[in-house]
C-alpha cells in the first residue's frame, strides 16, 4: 500500500540534487502483513533455472571425464577413431539382434568407464521417443509400410489398416541404430575432458579455425549464460507481483536478445584484442601433446575385431 | 629507478571511436625505461583508449607512436619479426579479466602467450608451474575460468602476462572490483615488479593507491587532453586540478577528508 500523502509538486532544482519523491518515506509493502494469491513461476524464473541446470551439468560431465575408467584412460584420438568405426558397423547392420549386442557392449564399456548406468541410459533414451519415435512412427502403418497388419486401427475398403509387422520391425531397427549411435557418442564426450577432444580433432585434421571458434563458443556461452541470468533478475527485482506473460514481457525479451547481442559483439572484439597482445596471429597452440600408450593399441584393436565380428554375426542372421 | 632513456613516445594522437566520439585529443606522453606511470583521470576521460594504443591494439587517427625506437603502426605489426618483438616487450593487463581469460583451463591460459611466442612446451611448462606457485594459484590450475572468482580471475590474467616477462607492463584499472586484500596484493607485487626494473603504466581513477604505484602522473582531462603532470604528491596536493577533471568532488580531498 502506498503512502497517502500528497505528491510534492514538480519545482525547478539544482541538477544533481534528488528529487522530493525519490526522499518521501513511502511503505513499499502493506503493513497490515496480508499476503496475495500465488501463481507458478514464469517462463523467467524457468530460464533462470534452466541456466542453473546447464552450469551443473557441465561440472557434473567434467567431473566424470575426470573418473579413473577404462575410456578416459584412451588417448583422445583413438576413441574419435573408434567411435567413426563403430558407427559405420551400427550404420551397415540389419539385424536389430546385432544393434542389441552392439548396445549392450555400450552398457558394458560405460559401466567398464565408472559412468552411473542409469545416469547413461536416461540421457540416451530421453530424447530417442522425442525425435527418433515421432519420425519412424507413420513408417509402421500400413499406408506407408504395406503388409502383414498386426494391430487394426480402421478400415478402408473392407480391408484393415494399421500397424503393420513390417513397418514396426523397421521401426525398432531405426530406433535401436539410432540409440546404439548415440550411446557410443555420449560415451565419447562422456569421458573426454572438452578441451582434450577439441586438440584430438585439430589432430585428426580439422581445420584449426574451426577448432578454435567452437572452443571460445563453448567457453563464452557461460559468460552469456550468466548474462541472461543477471538480466531476468534484475527485472525480477524491479517486478513487484507475479510477472505477467504480456506485450510487455515479450518486449523485455527482445530488448534483452539486442542487449546479449552487443553486449557479445564487444566482448568478442576484447577477447580478440586480448589474444592479440600475447601474440595471436591466428595459430592456436596448446599445453599438452597427447601420446600413445599400449592400452590404446589394445582398445583399438579390441573395438576392430568386436567390429568386424558384428559385420559377419549380422550377415550371417540376414541370411538364416 | 627511472632512467631517461625514453622507451614509448607518443606524439599528438588523437583517436575517436566510430569516427564519431573523441578518446584521444592532441596527446603527447613519453614513458622512460624503468619508470611506473599513472594515467589519472574520470570515466571515458580516454585513459583505457592510450593504453591500447601503448600496446598496438587500436592504431591512433593522427599522430605518432614509437616503441623501442621503432614507429609501431598497423603495417609495421604485419612484419612478423616486429610483432613478435613487440608483443614479448609489452603486457597488457585487461580491466575486464573476462576477456583476458578465455581457455579452457588456468594452465593452458598462462601458457597461451608463451606457446604463441614461440617458447618450446617442456620451457612453458616451467614458467607456468613458477608463475602458479608464485601468484599462490596453483590449486586451479586445471579449473575452468568461468568457475573463478574476481580476484581469482584478476590474479590469473595477471599470471598470463607475467609469464610473458614483458619489459613493459600496462594495467587498466588494476584495483577496480578487488577486495581490499587482493588490493594490497596487487599493490605489493607492483612495488616488487617496479624494484626489479619493469617499466610500468596503470590507468586509474584510484587515488588512494596512486603515490604506491607510480613514480609520475599524467592526469587527463575530459576534454581526453593532458591536463597536467607531475609527481603524485604534486598531483594529488592540486585539489582545484582535480576537482576540474573530475576525480574528486569539490570540497573532499583525494585522500578522502572533507575540508571545512
Amino acid at each position: 500500500m502506498v503512502s497517502a500523502e500528497p505528491r510534492p509538486t514538480a519545482e525547478p532544482r539544482p541538477t544533481g540534487a534528488a528529487p522530493a519523491w525519490l526522499l518521501a518515506k513511502d511503505v513499499a509493502m502493506c503493513p497490515c502483513g496480508c499476503i496475495g494469491t500465488r501463481r507458478r513461476g514464469s517462463y523467467l524464473a524457468k530460464t533462470v533455472q534452466a541456466g542453473s541446470t546447464v552450469l551443473g551439468q557441465v561440472l557434473f560431465g567434467d567431473e566424470m571425464a575426470g573418473r579413473a575408467g577404462l575410456l578416459q584412460r584412451v588417448e583422445p584420438r583413438v576413441k574419435i577413431i573408434s567411435l567413426v568405426w563403430l558407427l559405420v558397423v551400427a550404420g551397415l547392420a540389419h539385424s536389430v539382434g546385432t544393434l542389441a549386442v552392439m548396445y549392450l557392449a555400450a552398457l558394458g564399456l560405460a559401466a567398464a568407464s565408472a559412468l552411473p548406468l542409469g545416469f547413461f541410459v536416461k540421457r540416451v533414451w530421453l530424447f530417442i521417443p522425442i525425435f527418433t519415435g515421432i519420425m519412424v512412427l507413420p513408417a509402421t502403418l500400413s499406408v506407408v509400410t504395406p503388409g502383414e497388419v498386426v494391430w487394426t486401427l480402421w478400415h478402408w475398403h473392407g480391408a484393415p489398416e494399421g500397424f503393420t509387422a513390417q513397418g514396426l520391425h523397421g521401426a525398432v531397427r531405426v530406433i535401436s541404430r539410432v540409440a546404439v549411435s548415440i550411446s557410443l557418442v555420449v560415451l565419447l564426450t562422456l569421458t573426454t575432458p572438452w578441451v582434450r577432444l577439441l586438440a584430438a580433432l585439430r589432430g585428426l585434421g580439422v581445420p584449426k579455425i574451426f577448432i578454435l571458434i567452437v572452443g571460445m563458443a563453448y567457453r563464452y556461452i557461460f559468460l552469456l549464460l550468466k548474462s541472461v541470468t543477471d538480466m531476468i533478475q534484475a527485472r525480477q527485482a524491479r517486478t513487484p507481483g507475479t510477472p505477467q506473460h504480456d506485450r510487455g514481457a515479450r518486449a523485455f525479451v527482445g530488448a534483452s536478445v539486442g542487449a546479449l547481442l552487443g553486449k557479445s559483439a564487444q566482448l568478442s572484439e576484447e577477447v580478440h584484442q586480448a589474444m592479440t597482445a600475447r601474440g595471436f596471429t591466428g595459430d592456436a597452440k596448446t599445453l599438452r601433446r597427447s601420446r600413445f600408450h599400449a592400452v590404446d593399441a589394445w582398445y583399438a584393436a579390441a573395438v576392430l575385431v568386436f567390429g568386424v565380428l558384428m559385420l559377419i554375426g549380422d550377415h550371417v542372421l540376414a541370411h538364416r | 629507478m627511472p632512467t631517461d632513456s625514453p622507451l614509448l613516445v607518443c606524439e599528438h594522437l588523437r583517436y575517436r571511436y566510430l569516427e564519431r566520439f573523441p578518446a584521444l585529443d592532441d596527446v603527447s606522453l613519453t614513458v622512460h625505461r624503468g619508470e611506473r606511470l599513472a594515467l589519472l583521470g574520470a570515466n571515458g576521460c580516454g585513459k583505457s583508449t592510450l593504453l591500447k594504443v601503448l600496446d598496438g591494439l587500436i592504431f591512433p587517427e593522427g599522430g605518432s607512436y614509437t616503441a623501442f625506437g621503432h614507429p609501431v603502426t598497423e603495417d609495421s605489426l604485419e612484419d612478423e619479426q616486429m610483432s613478435r618483438g613487440f608483443r614479448s616487450r609489452v603486457g597488457f593487463v585487461f580491466q575486464n579479466s573476462d576477456a583476458q581469460v578465455f581457455s579452457p583451463t588456468v594452465r593452458e591460459e598462462i601458457a597461451f602467450g608463451p606457446l604463441q611466442l614461440g617458447l618450446s612446451r617442456e620451457e612453458t611448462a616451467d614458467r607456468v608451474a613458477d608463475v602458479l606457485g608464485m601468484l599462490d594459484i596453483a590449486e586451479l590450475a586445471d579449473r575452468a575460468p568461468f568457475q573463478l572468482s574476481g580476484g581469482q580471475k584478476k590474479k590469473v590474467a595477471i599470471g598470463t602476462v607475467l609469464v610473458m616477462s614483458p619489459e613493459v607492463l600496462l594495467f587498466d584499472e588494476p584495483t577496480a572490483a578487488l577486495d581490499p586484500r587482493t588490493q594490497h596484493w596487487l599493490i605489493e607485487l607492483v612495488e616488487e615488479l617496479g624494484r626489479a626494473g619493469k617499466t610500468i603504466v596503470h590507468a586509474t581513477h584510484d587515488l588512494d593507491v596512486v603515490e604506491r604505484i607510480a613514480d609520475r602522473a599524467v592526469v587527463f582531462g575530459e576534454d581526453h587532453r593532458i591536463a597536467a603532470e607531475g609527481s603524485p604528491a604534486d598531483v594529488l596536493d592540486d585539489e582545484d586540478l582535480l576537482a576540474r577533471v573530475n576525480l574528486i568532488h569539490p570540497g573532499v580531498s583525494p585522500r578522502g577528508v572533507t575540508r571545512c
